[in-house]
C-alpha cells in the first residue's frame, strides 16, 4: 500500500510543485470575497471604533470622522463616571456589574435547563421526535415575537396571565408590573433568556451524550451502581468538554446581547446591561465616542473574563 | 410490562386490574420524567398558544378585566388591521413580509456561494496563512453587534457621501451588514462538513484530469448539499430575526422590515397587543415550519456550528 503510494507520489512529483503554487493562488481567489466582507464590515470596524473611543465623535461631525478632535481617555472617563454604568450600591448596580451577574446567571441556568432537557430526551419514548423538535422552538422564533408574547403574558393590568394566575390563586392581593419592578425585572429577564437559549445547550449536549460508549453503562449495571452514580461518575465526565464550551460561547454571547433585554424592558428597572448602555449613548444622545468607549469596556471585561476561564477551567480539562 | 398496559378492557370488573396495572407501571421514575417532560412542553408551547390565540381575539377581549384563554369565535380583526386597506388603521404589512423577504433571501443565496468557495479553500487546498486567517475569522464571535455598528454607521456614511448612495434606507447596505454576521459561521459549519467528505474522491477526479473547479462542481457540492441547505436555512433566519442593524438603518416605515414593524406596532400610543400578537405569529410561523421541515438537517448543522470535531 505505501509502495504504491510513494510510487505515485514521485511520478506526479513534478506537477505537485507547480500545483502548489497555483492552489495557493485559487484559495485566495476562493476565500477572497468572504475575507473582503468579513474584514472590511467586522475586523476593519472593530479596529475603528477603538479609534472612535478616543475621538469625539457626535451626529455634527459624522460625515467628517476623521478630522474629529483627538480627547484621550475623556470618554472612558465619562463613561465611567456615568451613573448609569458605575455601582453605587444594591439598590443600584449599574451596568457594569448589571452586565456580569446577568450573564453568568443566565448562561448557567441556560446550561442546567439545557442539561435537564437533554437528559429527558436522551431516552427513548413515544413522540420524542415530536417533543425534540417543540423544545427548539424557542430558540428558532425570532427574538421581537418571543419577547412581545411574554411581555404580553407579563403584562401589568389584572388582565396579564401571571396576574390572572397569580391573583386567583390567592398569591398576590393586588396585580404585579413584573417586568417594570426593580429586582424582579432582572430575575424575569434571565428565566426568559434561559427559556430562549436552552435548545442551544440541549442539541450540543445531546449530541455528546449519544456518543458515549454504551459498554460504559453495562459494566456500571454489572458493578451495580444506581442511576445517580451512573451520572456522577460516567456521563458527566464525558460531557466536561462540551459542558465548558457550551459555558464559554453563551457567556460570550449573552454578555454581547442587545435586542432581548432592549425588547424586554428597554433597559430600565434594574436591567441596563452594557450592550444597551452603548446603545443609549450612541444612537439616543447621539454621542458615538461615548458609545464606542463603552463597547470598549464590554470588550475589555468580556476578554478577562475569557481568560480567566481559560487558564481555570480549560487547565482543568487538561489535567482530567 | 407495556403488555399489561395496554391489556383490552371487557367487562367493568378488570377497571381494578388497570388501576393496578397502572400503579406497577408508574414508578418514581418515570412519574418525574413523565412531569418535567409536561412543564417543558407546557411553558415552551403555551406562550406560542398565547400568541396564536391571541391574535385572533376581539377587541373586547383583549381589552377586558380577565384574560380571555379560549377566544369565543376566529375573529380577523387584527389581520384586516394588518392587510385590509379599507381599515381605519390599515398598517401595510404586506409590504413589512416583501421588505423582509427582500432583506433574507438574498442574505442567504450570497452567504451560501461565498462561504462555500472560501471554506471549500479552508479544507481542501494549503496555502499559507490559512490557519491566522480562519482564526481572525473567529475572533468575530466575540464582537458585540453593539460595537461594530458605531464605526460601521460611521465608515458607510463615508462611503457612501463619496459613491453617491444613501446608508440610511437602503436594503441593500443591511444585506451587506447580514453577510457581515452570517458568513463567520457559514464558513465554519462548511469547513467543518468538507472536511467529512473523504479527499480520495476529490483526488480520484483530479488525477482524471478535472480541473479543481469542475471537481468541485460536480463532485463535492452535490455530497453537500444537506450542509448547504442547512446553512441556507439558518442565514435566512438570521437575517429574518435581526432587529438591531435593521433599527438603526432603516427609518423610512415603507422600507421596515417585520421586526421593526412589530416593534412599532407594539410602541405605538394606543396598544393593540391583539395586532401585535397577529404580526408576531405572521413573523413567526415560517421560521417554524422551515425548520420543522428541514429539522433532521438543521440540527446537525446547528451543533456543527457550535463544537468542533
Amino acid at each position: 500500500m505505501t509502495a504504491i503510494n510513494s510510487k505515485k507520489q514521485s511520478s506526479f512529483g513534478r506537477r505537485w510543485v507547480s500545483l502548489e503554487a497555483r492552489e495557493a493562488r485559487l484559495a485566495w481567489a476562493l476565500i477572497f470575497p468572504t475575507a473582503l466582507i468579513v474584514f472590511g464590515l467586522v475586523l476593519f470596524p472593530a479596529i475603528f471604533s477603538i479609534w472612535i473611543s478616543f475621538h469625539d465623535v457626535g451626529l455634527h461631525n459624522l460625515n467628517d470622522v476623521l478630522n474629529a478632535p483627538f480627547v484621550g481617555l475623556d470618554n472612558f472617563r465619562d463613561v465611567i463616571e456615568d451613573f448609569a454604568f458605575k455601582f453605587q450600591g444594591l439598590q443600584s448596580w449599574g451596568a457594569a456589574v448589571t452586565s456580569v451577574v446577568y450573564s453568568f446567571a443566565a448562561t448557567i441556568l441556560t446550561l442546567l435547563i439545557g442539561l435537564i432537557a437533554a437528559l429527558l430526551l436522551n431516552r427513548p419514548f413515544r413522540g420524542r421526535g415530536l417533543a425534540r423538535a417543540i423544545f427548539l422552538f424557542p430558540y428558532v422564533a425570532p427574538i421581537v415575537s418571543i419577547a412581545f408574547v411574554w411581555r404580553w403574558l407579563l403584562d401589568p393590568r389584572p388582565s396579564g396571565v401571571l396576574n390572572d394566575i397569580l391573583l386567583k390563586l390567592n398569591l398576590i392581593e393586588l396585580p404585579k408590573a413584573y417586568l417594570a419592578t426593580r429586582g424582579l425585572a432582572l430575575i424575569l429577564v434571565i428565566l426568559i433568556e434561559a427559556w430562549r437559549y436552552f435548545p442551544f445547550a440541549m442539541l450540543m449536549i445531546l449530541a455528546r451524550l449519544q456518543a458515549i460508549d454504551n459498554t460504559l453503562y453495562e459494566a456500571a449495571d454489572v458493578d451495580g451502581a444506581n442511576a445517580w452514580a451512573k451520572f456522577r461518575h460516567i456521563t458527566l465526565p464525558e460531557l466536561h468538554y462540551v459542558l465548558g464550551a457550551i459555558f464559554l460561547l453563551r457567556l460570550m454571547w449573552t454578555f454581547n446581547k442587545f435586542d432581548d433585554i432592549f425588547l424586554l424592558t428597554g433597559g430600565g428597572f434594574g436591567t441596563k446591561v452594557l450592550p444597551v448602555l452603548t446603545y443609549e449613548f450612541s444612537f439616543r444622545l447621539f454621542d458615538f465616542g461615548r458609545g464606542s468607549a463603552t463597547a470598549m469596556l464590554l470588550l475589555i471585561i468580556l476578554v478577562v473574563f475569557m481568560a480567566l476561564y481559560v487558564r481555570i477551567v480549560m487547565r482543568d480539562v487538561e489535567e482530567t | 410490562m407495556n403488555n399489561q398496559k395496554r391489556k383490552p378492557i371487557s367487562s367493568n370488573d378488570e377497571r381494578l386490574n388497570i388501576i393496578d396495572a397502572l400503579a406497577r407501571w408508574i414508578t418514581w421514575p418515570r412519574f418525574i420524567f413523565a412531569l418535567t417532560l409536561t412543564f417543558f412542553l407546557t411553558s415552551i408551547l403555551f406562550p406560542f398558544y398565547w400568541m396564536i390565540s391571541s391574535s385572533f381575539k376581539t377587541r373586547a377581549e383583549i381589552g377586558g378585566r380577565e384574560p380571555v384563554y379560549i377566544p369565543g369565535s376566529l375573529d380577523f380583526e387584527a389581520y384586516r388591521e394588518l392587510f385590509d386597506p379599507n381599515h381605519p388603521s390599515f398598517q401595510r404589512f404586506g409590504k413589512n413580509i416583501i421588505n423582509s423577504a427582500r432583506v433574507a433571501i438574498p442574505t442567504a443565496i450570497i452567504a451560501v456561494i461565498l462561504s462555500t468557495l472560501g471554506a471549500y479553500a479552508i479544507a481542501r487546498l494549503r496555502f499559507r496563512g490559512k490557519d491566522l486567517l480562519l482564526n481572525s475569522i473567529l475572533l468575530i464571535y466575540l464582537f458585540p453587534g453593539v460595537l461594530l455598528i458605531i464605526p460601521l454607521f460611521a465608515m458607510l456614511a463615508q462611503i457612501g457621501s463619496r459613491l453617491g448612495f444613501e446608508i440610511q434606507d437602503n436594503l441593500m447596505v443591511i444585506v451587506v451588514t447580514y453577510l457581515a454576521q452570517t458568513l463567520p459561521v457559514a464558513l465554519y459549519m462548511l469547513t467543518n462538513y468538507f472536511r467529512t467528505i473523504p479527499t480520495e474522491i476529490e483526488q480520484a477526479g483530479l488525477i482524471d484530469g478535472c480541473s479543481r473547479l469542475s471537481v468541485i462542481w460536480r463532485i463535492t457540492l452535490p455530497l453537500a448539499i444537506p450542509a448547504l441547505v442547512t446553512v441556507a436555512i439558518y442565514t435566512f433566519m438570521i437575517a429574518w430575526n435581526e432587529f438591531l442593524y435593521a433599527l438603526v438603518f432603516l427609518n423610512d416605515r415603507a422600507l421596515f422590515t417585520m421586526p421593526i414593524k412589530v416593534n412599532t406596532i407594539f410602541n405605538d400610543p394606543s396598544p393593540r397587543p391583539h395586532v401585535v400578537m397577529a404580526a408576531s405569529t405572521i413573523m413567526t410561523l415560517p421560521v417554524v415550519f422551515l425548520f420543522l421541515a428541514l429539522e433532521r438537517f438543521l440540527e446537525e448543522g446547528l451543533t456543527a456550528g457550535g463544537v468542533k470535531g
